[in-house]
């Protein structure tokens, strides 16, 4: 798809989960980004074990290392550096940290999945030129990457190499960076002999948005709109420390339900064939 | 060509890529006019892709080094212009077609020079849809690059580079993914070039057959010189001494034989990859003591059927059987190494086979002595010749009762493939 749509609505999903504190609002995020993770195609799930690891991660360190709230629910034994008294505010910080962090990884995967990589590139390549230089390198690192990742099991299976799980594939990891490095160069090199950073600079003619594509830029827009609304009239807003805020509001309810539902339909209508 | 400047000129040239190195150009002159063809030959590492990265400023520019001498591109000095402006004049198109891929759709990847170059918007489309044509590419056009078999990424990176109207035209190994109809056509397609639109083109090449009459001059490069710079009936008197580099006649194939003992048979076999139907319901039985051909077309699924009769990977329907441990030997065996030498690299195998250190580094040395590669025990696999490499990948499958090769042939020499496959192999 263009890259458009896809971006109005991972903006929306990231605003929501980074600028807005009440926690409906990161917690409807990540169910967006889960959803357009999920219409996305295949390889989905290194980003997805890398947004729940990540957010979990978070979630579990953070009332150990932060010293706020009121309400202990639990007081450990003394150990230097951390702080063994967590409290229910602790939690909830944490909880809403991984939830961010979930929310803006599966968004940003969900993106680099379902945006038109050569239109991106095209678009970046108009404002910041190496810029796009990098963005192309990354594109084509995955799919590169997931080829030499065949070709290596391959070169390793033929000589009776027993790579059926992580632990087992672990020594092939180093040649398969090696080669990823050794990728990225040649495809550098091959973009600078075809006159990538040369003097001047056009574009091929776009084509138009398709009937989805609209809808779905509508449902992108319609979700920015809703998080910027959130933004600017308080919605969002909410405190942890030292106690608790209700997040309950009215506006937060339906301002994250709106979210939710408008991340889920629009990975829905992507998920539709054209 | 009446006293005008020739469109490529190297003049005293040599490079070093680290200033203690060994020269990778020495002193080479060369000048190649428009609408000349010229075949530059030689071992590997003689040179030749390194010649062809310095006429488009690459050397130095890109990969750094000591340049000495004067290299002339359209009468511009590559040390003053960066390749982003000599793409303008020259286009090369590089060995491995899977590390030139930039973008992720085809008519993307042949109009993405095209707009590197500030062509006008509405000619990118009709220039690159050209281009793909010229090469035969044009059922690829609405295609993912990723989805692509070498031979059709060989195919797109041509026409991407041709896409962008070059007056010199640099192809390194053009041909080595092409199956024979599509490297028949593509020097169709260079010999039009040079008559009918006076492009200056050199070629590096290993399989010399389908071009060494048709060029204008061969060049042969030894250790980073020029050895040969004759019209091709000379430099065949010239290379009477290095036979290696000269055409090969077709290999005899051997007495054919019946597949009576099958060492691995294919069923009903389908394979999907991305959308591409790979295979769609193969059946084929490969038997013990015989050499079968896989022939056909790029992408036609000759590689997917290897893997799967080695069980490499696994089918959408069908059943892949075989007996017996089985070897296989990848488009460039030297692509997917583990080890840092090409002993190591024999010895990974056996290692995995649970030999004790001592007996597989024995077993190891001796496998490279039976495909006559002690020598290069101690070389690192990509600095084996491309005509040694699948040879010595089958050293490191020492216990494989048969083999699977893909696109192997056309890399290997003649003087050394047919007797460096011992045993039971084929």
């Amino acid at each position: 798809m263009k890259p458009l749509p896809a971006a109005l609505v991972t903006i929306a999903v990231c605003t929501a989960a980074i600028a807005l504190s009440n926690p409906l609002f990161p917690a409807a995020a990540a169910i967006a980004g889960g959803a357009l993770l999920a219409a996305a195609g295949p390889p989905r799930r290194m980003y997805a074990t890398f947004a729940i690891t990540t957010g979990l991660t978070v979630f579990a360190l953070e009332p150990f290392v932060a010293v706020q709230g009121l309400t202990t629910l639990w007081r450990g034994p003394d150990i230097p550096i951390l702080d063994t008294q967590i409290t229910t505010e602790e939690l909830a910080y944490g909880a809403a940290a991984g939830l961010r962090i979930a929310a803006t990884a599966l968004a940003a995967g969900a993106f680099v999945r379902l945006a038109d990589s050569d239109l991106l590139l095209r678009a970046v390549a108009r404002v910041a030129p190496r810029s796009a230089m990098i963005a192309s390198l990354t594109t084509q690192m995955l799919p590169a990457l997931e080829r030499d990742a065949a070709g290596v099991l391959v070169a390793a299976r033929t000589r009776a190499a027993r790579v059926s799980h992580p632990a087992t594939a672990a020594h092939l990891m180093g040649p398969l960076v090696g080669m990823s490095l050794e990728r990225a160069v040649a495809v550098a090199e091959a973009m600078e002999a075809r006159g990538y950073a040369g003097p001047s600079r056009s574009a091929a003619p776009g084509r138009a948005l398709t009937a989805r594509e609209r809808v779905l830029t509508g449902l992108g827009a319609s979700a920015l709109a809703i998080v910027l609304a959130a933004l600017v009239t308080g919605a969002g807003d909410f405190r942890y420390f030292d106690l608790l805020d209700d997040p309950w509001t009215a506006a937060a309810v339906a301002g994250s339900s709106a979210l939710a539902v408008l991340g889920a339909a629009f990975a829905w209508v992507a998920r539709c064939r054209p | 060509m009446g006293g005008a400047m020739p469109a490529l000129i190297f003049e005293g040239v040599s490079h070093r890529y680290a200033p203690a190195g060994r020269p990778a150009l020495a002193n080479v002159d060369l000048a190649v006019d428009e609408g000349e063809l010229v075949l530059l030959i030689g071992e590997s590492g003689s040179g030749k892709s390194t010649l062809l990265r310095a006429a488009l400023g690459l050397v130095p520019h890109f990969h750094g080094g000591e340049l000495r001498g004067r290299v002339r591109v359209a009468g511009l000095d590559t040390r003053r212009h960066r390749p982003g402006e000599l793409a303008r004049h020259a286009g090369l198109v590089f060995q491995d077609p899977e590390a030139q891929v930039v973008m992720s759709h085809v008519m993307a990847e042949a109009a993405f020079g095209l707009e590197n170059l500030g062509v006008a918007p509405s000619e990118i489309h009709p220039r690159a849809r050209a281009a793909l044509e010229m090469v035969g590419a044009a059922h690829l056009a609405a295609r993912t690059t990723r989805t692509l078999s070498g031979g059709e990424r060989q195919r797109v990176a041509i026409a991407s580079v041709l896409a962008m109207g070059p007056r010199v035209l640099l192809l390194d190994e053009p041909t080595s993914q092409l199956d024979p109809a599509a490297a028949d056509e593509l020097i169709r397609t260079l010999i039009d070039l040079r008559d009918r639109h006076g492009i200056a083109i050199v070629v590096a090449e290993h399989r010399t057959e389908r071009l060494f009459d048709v060029a204008d001059r061969i060049v042969a490069m030894r250790a980073g010189a020029i050895e040969v710079d004759a019209a091709p009936p000379l430099a065949r008197q010239a290379l009477a001494g290095m036979p290696w580099l000269l055409p090969r006649a077709p290999a005899e194939s051997p007495p054919g034989a019946e597949p009576a003992d099958p060492v691995a048979m294919v069923t009903h076999a389908s394979k999907r990859l991305g959308s591409t139907l790979a295979l769609v319901d193969v059946s084929a039985a490969f038997g013990r003591g015989a050499v079968t051909a896989v022939t056909g077309p790029n992408g036609a699924g000759k590689t997917t059927l290897a893997l799967a009769a080695c069980g490499l990977t696994d089918l959408d329907s069908g059943i892949a059987t075989r007996t017996g441990r089985a070897g296989y030997v990848a488009q460039d065996p030297a692509c997917y190494l583990l080890h840092d030498t090409a002993l190591e690299e024999v010895e990974y195998g056996l290692k995995n086979l649970g030999l004790a250190p001592a007996t597989r580094r024995a077993r190891a040395v001796a496998e490279l002595d039976r495909f006559e590669l002690e020598w290069a025990a101690a070389e690192h696999p990509r600095d084996l010749s491309s005509g040694e490499r699948p040879t010595w990948w089958c050293s490191t499958s020492p216990r494989a009762e048969w083999t699977a090769a893909a696109s192997v042939t056309w890399r290997a020499s003649s003087a050394v493939w047919p007797r460096a496959v011992p045993g039971p192999s084929s």
